[in-house]
C-alpha cells in the first residue's frame, strides 16, 4: 500500500464478494445450504424475519455465549458469598439478629441478586462483543436493492475474505440457486471522512454547556449593586414570623395560634389526680400544673425570700428556672447546665436547708456516691454537709412530709435554694382505679420485662443485658442502673416509684409517653413486688 | 399434515404394557401391606404407615394435579406447541378419580377417631391452646366435606378438558378449543384454591401447631416440576416403544425440558424463602418445623434435598445441549422423580420420629406399591384412548413447531 500512496484516492471501489437476492424462504434456504456445503465460512444471510433453520443451514456453529453466562454467574456467587464472608467475618464482625458473623442463609439473596447481575451484564456485553456490535456500516449496504432486507427479500452474502474464495465460482455458485439477481458487494466508496459540520456542532455544545458555569462565576466574584437574584422566592423569604409578632397570613393577624380545638397538649390533662401524678397534691401544690412552671417559679421566688434571711440573691431562681412541677427531678442535667462557680454563690441559700438536714445525714452521705454519681461535679466545692442535701430522695422518705425543708432536699440544688415546692404526699397504694390483682401483676411484669429489664434486669438489680454489654465493652460513661433492691428505693413508696416510672430519674428517661397509666401502675406494682421478694419475711410465709 | 403419523399403532399404548396393568397394581398392593408390617417393627401404631401413605400419595397426585394445571395453562395462553403432548397430560389428570378413592382409608381412620395421622383428630390430647383453637377448622366432618370439595374441583376439570378433548377426537369441532379456552381463567382460579387448600388440609396439618402461607405454592412448584418429570419420561418411553414417532419431536422434548428447568428454580425459590424467613425470624411456633427437620437425621436429609433437588439437576439441565437429548432428559427426568420422593419424605415423614433403616425401608415400600399401583391406573384409564389429540386445531402448528436457536 505505501507504494501506491500517491494513488490512494483513485483506486477503484474494492470488492467485498457476492450477494444474490431471494424472493422465497425456502429458495434461500436451499442457497444457504447449498454456499454451507461448497465449503464457505465467512457467509451471512440476511432476512426480514427470523427464519427457523438458517443457522443449521448456513453451517452456524452454536454460540459460546452460555459460557459467558455461566462463568460469570459463577463469579457473581463467588464474588458475593467471598464479600459478605470477609466483610461480616473478619473485616467489621457485626451481630445482625443474633445470627453467626458467617450465615450463609443469610448471605443467599445477595448471592442470588450478584449472580443475576453478573450474569446478565455479561451476556449482553458479550453477545455485543460476539456480533462485533456496534457496527455501523457494512459493504451490503452500499446496494441499494438490499433495503429490501427489512421488508420482502432474502440475502445471501459470501465474503470475498474467505480462504477460498473464488470470484467466478461463488458467482456461478450462486447463480445455480434460482436468485433473483446476484450481485458485487462493492466498498462502499462514500467519503469517511467526518463532516466538517459535525465538529462544528460539537464544539458549540460543549462551549454552550460552559456558559452557566462562566455566569455563575462572574456572579458570585463581581460585585454588583443590584439585588440578588433569587431563583426561589419563598425559600429566600419564607413567612413564618415569631411569636407576639403580627402576620398577614391569618385574618386575626396573630402569629400564636390558639391550641386546636379538641386537641389536649402532652401531659396536659387530669393535672390534680393522683392516679395521674402518683401523689396528692395539697394546697400548695394544687397550684403547680405541669404547664404553669412560671407560676412555680413565683411561689418559689416568694416563699424563699419570705425564708431567707438574705433575699437580695433572686438572681439563681430566676434565671434558672424551677423544673416545672412535672420533671422536677434533673439532676443529671443541672450539673451540666451550671458552670462549676454557680454553687459556690448559691451557698447562702443552701445553708439553711443543710442545717436542718444535719440531724439524719447518714443516708445522704453513704448513698449519693453510688446512686447520683451524676451529681458528682456539684460535689466537691462546698463543705461536705452541704453537698450532701441536695441530693438523695431517701431523707424525705424517712422524714414525714410535714417538714417541708426536707422536700427541698429531694430537689436538685436550685430547688434546693428555693425550698418552696413541698414535698409530695406520695401514694402508698394503688389508686382506687386499679386493683391489685393477677392481672394486673400479669401486665406489670410483661411491661417491666419488655421495657425495664433492658437496663435494670429482669429481677431488678440493674443488672440487664444493656447494662452487661456496656460493662464488656469498659465504656467510661456508663452508670449502672439502679438496682430497684436498693434500701433507698425499697423505702419508696408505690406512688414515687410511679412518679419515676413515668418523669424518669437521673439517666432514666421517663416512660409517660411510652406505657399508659395502668401500665405505669402495673409495673411500678410489679416492681414493689420484685422488691418484697428478694426481702422476704418470715410474717410473709403466714398467708 | 402426514396421515400414517396418525395410525393406530403410533398413538395408542403398546399392548404389552396394557396387559401387565394388572400385574403391577397385584404387586403394588402387596408392596402396601408388607410396608404396613415393616411399620410395625418400629412401634408407634400405625402412624408411620399413615403418614407414608399420606407422602406417597402426595407423590403420585401431585404429578395429576400438575398436568391438570398444564393443561388449563395450554388452553389459557392458547399454546400451540403443546397440543402434540398435551393429551399425555389429560390422561394423567383424568386418573385423579382413582386418587379419591385411594384417599378413602385416610377418611375412613379420621371417622374411626384415629389420630395416626391427624393428631387434630384426637382433641382430648391437645394442650397447645393454638391447637384448639383450629378445631373449628380441623375435624373431621369439616375435613372430609373439605377433600370432597377438592376433589370435586379437580375432577370436573380433568373431566371437562378430557371429556371435550376426546369429543373433538371424533367431531374436529374448532369451537370446543374455543369453550375450553374460554373455561381456563375460571377453571384455574378454582384450582389455586383447591390446590392451596388442600395442600395445607392433607399436609400442613400433619403438624397442626404449625402454618406457612407459602405451603400451597411449594406443593404447586413440586407438582409441575414432578409433572414435567413424568411428561419427558412417558414421552421418551412411548417413544422408544415406537409410538408418537414423528409427532413428539426433539423441539417438544426441549420444550418440556425447559419447564422442568424452570420449577427446578422455582421450586428452591420457593423452599429457599420459606426457609428464610421462619429462620430470620426465628419465632418459635414457626421454627419448630425446621427444628424437626434438623434433627434426628433428617438435616442431612434437608441438606440431601438442597444438593440433588436443585444444585445437581440445575447444573445438570442448564444447557441447551443436554435439553435436547431426550435420552439424557429421560435420565433427568427419571432424577427427579426420584428427588420429588426425597421432597415428600421430607414434608411428612419427620412427623413420625427420626430416621432409621426401618423407617426408610418401609416408607420405600410404600412407595414404590404406591408407583406401581399409579402406572397401573395410568394404563387402565388410558387404554385404548390415543395418546394424541389428532383434530386438535393448533396440532398441525405443533408438529412444525421449532424453537429459535
Amino acid at each position: 500500500m505505501s507504494d501506491h500512496k500517491p494513488e490512494k484516492k483513485v483506486k477503484p471501489p474494492q470488492a467485498f464478494g457476492w450477494m444474490a437476492e431471494y424472493d422465497d424462504e425456502n429458495k434461500f434456504l436451499d442457497a444457504a445450504r447449498k454456499v454451507r456445503d461448497s465449503g464457505y465460512t465467512r457467509t451471512d444471510a440476511f432476512a426480514p424475519f427470523p427464519v427457523h433453520g438458517i443457522d443449521e443451514a448456513l453451517g452456524i456453529k452454536p454460540t459460546v455465549l452460555p459460557w459467558f453466562t455461566l462463568i460469570a454467574g459463577a463469579c457473581g456467587t463467588t464474588t458475593a458469598l467471598v464479600m459478605e464472608c470477609w466483610m461480616n467475618g473478619y473485616s467489621y464482625p457485626y451481630i445482625i439478629s443474633g445470627k453467626p458473623f458467617i450465615s450463609l442463609p443469610a448471605f443467599i439473596p445477595v448471592a442470588f441478586e450478584l449472580t443475576v447481575l453478573f450474569a446478565a451484564f455479561t451476556t449482553v456485553f458479550a453477545m455485543l462483543g460476539l456480533n462485533g456490535l456496534p457496527k455501523f456500516s457494512n459493504p451490503v449496504f452500499s446496494n441499494p436493492k438490499f433495503d429490501r432486507a427489512t421488508d420482502d427479500r432474502f440475502f445471501i452474502w459470501v465474503d470475498s475474505r474467505d480462504k477460498y474464495f473464488n470470484s467466478d465460482k461463488v458467482k456461478a455458485l450462486l447463480e445455480g440457486t434460482s436468485p433473483l439477481a446476484v450481485d458485487e458487494v462493492r466498498e462502499d466508496d462514500t467519503s469517511t471522512d467526518v463532516p466538517k459540520a459535525l465538529y462544528f456542532g460539537i464544539l458549540t455544545l460543549i462551549l454552550a454547556s460552559l456558559i452557566p458555569a462562566v455566569l455563575v462565576w462572574n456572579m458570585r466574584s463581581v460585585r454588583s449593586d443590584k439585588s440578588r437574584w433569587h431563583v426561589f422566592f419563598d425559600m429566600d423569604f419564607m413567612p413564618y414570623r415569631k411569636a407576639q409578632k403580627q402576620t398577614t397570613i391569618f385574618a386575626d393577624g396573630r402569629t400564636q395560634r390558639p391550641p386546636v380545638p379538641g386537641t389536649v397538649p402532652r401531659g396536659g390533662y387530669a393535672i390534680d389526680d393522683p392516679m395521674y401524678l402518683g401523689y396528692t397534691p395539697d394546697a400548695n401544690t394544687a397550684m403547680i400544673t405541669p404547664d404553669s412552671s412560671s407560676v412555680v417559679k413565683l411561689v418559689s421566688a416568694q416563699e424563699g425570700a419570705a425564708q431567707e434571711p438574705k433575699p437580695q440573691e433572686p438572681a439563681p431562681t430566676t434565671q434558672e428556672p424551677t423544673p416545672p412541677a412535672q420533671e422536677p427531678e434533673k439532676p443529671a442535667e443541672k450539673p451540666a447546665q451550671e458552670p462549676t462557680a454557680e454553687p459556690a454563690k448559691q451557698e447562702p441559700a443552701t445553708t439553711e436547708p443543710a442545717k436542718q438536714e444535719e440531724p439524719k445525714p447518714e443516708p445522704a452521705k453513704t448513698e449519693p456516691a453510688k446512686t447520683e454519681v451524676a451529681q458528682e461535679p456539684a460535689k466537691p466545692e462546698p463543705p461536705k454537709s452541704v453537698p450532701a442535701t441536695p441530693i438523695t430522695p431517701a431523707p424525705a422518705a424517712q422524714v414525714p412530709a410535714a417538714q417541708a425543708p426536707a422536700a427541698a432536699a429531694q430537689q436538685p440544688p436550685v430547688a434546693a435554694a428555693t425550698p418552696a415546692v413541698p414535698d409530695r404526699k406520695y401514694l402508698e397504694k394503688l389508686p382506687e382505679q386499679f386493683q391489685a390483682n393477677d392481672e394486673m401483676f400479669a401486665l406489670g411484669r410483661k411491661k417491666f420485662e419488655q421495657v425495664c429489664s433492658a437496663c435494670h434486669g429482669f429481677a431488678g438489680y440493674g443488672n440487664g443485658l444493656v447494662s452487661k454489654r456496656a460493662e464488656a465493652l469498659q465504656s467510661s460513661y456508663w452508670l449502672q442502673p439502679t438496682s430497684v433492691h436498693d434500701e433507698r428505693l425499697q423505702k419508696q413508696p408505690i406512688g414515687q416509684v410511679y412518679y419515676t416510672i413515668t418523669n424518669g430519674k437521673g439517666k432514666m428517661a421517663g416512660y409517660g409517653s411510652t406505657l399508659n397509666v395502668k401500665e405505669r401502675w402495673a409495673v411500678a406494682l410489679y416492681v414493689k413486688s420484685l422488691q418484697r421478694s428478694q426481702n422476704a419475711q418470715a410474717t410473709d410465709l403466714s398467708n | 399434515m402426514a396421515s400414517e403419523k396418525f395410525t393406530s399403532d403410533n398413538i395408542t399404548l403398546p399392548a404389552e404394557w396394557r396387559s401387565k396393568r394388572m400385574p403391577l397394581a397385584a404387586v403394588g398392593a402387596v408392596l402396601i401391606v408388607v410396608s404396613i408390617f415393616v411399620f410395625a417393627g418400629i412401634g408407634n401404631g400405625l402412624k408411620p404407615f399413615f403418614h407414608s401413605y399420606l407422602a406417597n400419595f402426595m407423590y403420585c397426585l401431585t404429578f395429576c394435579l400438575g398436568a391438570l394445571f398444564f393443561v388449563m395453562v395450554q388452553h389459557l395462553v392458547r399454546a400451540s406447541w403443546s397440543s402434540a403432548v398435551r393429551r399425555v397430560a389429560e390422561l394423567y389428570a383424568s386418573t385423579i378419580p382413582f386418587w379419591a378413592l385411594l384417599f378413602l382409608p385416610i377418611i375412613i381412620t379420621l371417622f374411626g377417631g384415629s389420630d395416626a395421622l391427624y393428631s387434630w383428630n384426637k382433641p382430648e390430647g391437645i394442650e397447645l391452646e393454638a391447637v384448639l383453637n383450629k378445631l373449628t377448622y380441623l375435624n373431621a366432618k369439616f375435613f372430609t366435606l373439605r377433600t370432597a370439595l377438592y376433589f370435586g374441583v379437580f375432577i370436573v376439570a380433568a373431566r371437562l378438558y378430557f371429556g371435550m378433548s376426546r369429543k373433538q377426537d371424533e367431531t374436529g369441532d374448532r369451537e370446543i378449543t374455543l369453550k375450553l379456552q374460554r373455561w381456563a381463567g375460571p377453571m384455574i382460579m378454582l384450582f389455586a384454591v383447591a390446590l392451596n387448600f388442600a395442600a395445607f388440609d392433607w399436609m400442613m396439618s400433619t403438624d397442626p401447631a404449625w402454618f406457612s402461607t407459602i405451603y400451597g405454592v411449594y406443593i404447586f412448584a413440586a407438582s409441575m416440576l414432578s409433572f414435567f418429570a413424568v411428561m419427558i419420561l412417558t414421552c421418551y418411553m412411548l417413544q422408544s416403544k415406537g409410538r408418537l414417532q414423528k409427532i413428539v419431536t426433539v423441539e417438544h422434548f426441549h420444550d418440556m425440558s425447559k419447564f422442568q428447568f424452570g420449577f427446578i428454580v422455582f421450586w428452591s425459590y420457593i423452599a429457599f424463602s420459606q426457609f428464610l424467613l421462619y429462620w430470620y425470624g426465628n419465632i418459635p411456633e414457626e421454627t419448630i418445623w425446621y427444628r424437626d427437620r434438623m434433627d434426628h437425621g433428617w438435616g442431612t436429609w434437608g441438606l440431601l434435598l438442597i444438593a440433588t433437588h436443585f444444585a445437581v439437576p440445575f447444573l445438570g439441565t442448564v444447557s441447551r445441549h443436554v435439553r435436547r437429548r431426550p435420552g439424557l432428559m429421560a435420565f433427568w427426568a427419571c432424577f427427579i422423580l426420584v428427588v420429588h420422593w426425597l421432597d415428600m419424605t421430607f414434608l411428612i415423614m419427620p412427623n413420625v420420629g427420626g430416621v432409621s433403616l426401618m423407617l426408610i425401608l418401609g416408607h420405600a415400600l410404600c412407595w414404590i406399591g404406591m408407583v406401581l399401583v399409579f402406572i397401573s391406573l395410568f394404563l387402565w384409564r388410558v387404554g385404548e384412548t390415543p395418546v394424541v389429540a389428532i383434530k386438535d386445531p393448533w396440532l398441525p402448528d405443533s408438529l412444525a413447531y421449532q424453537n429459535l436457536p
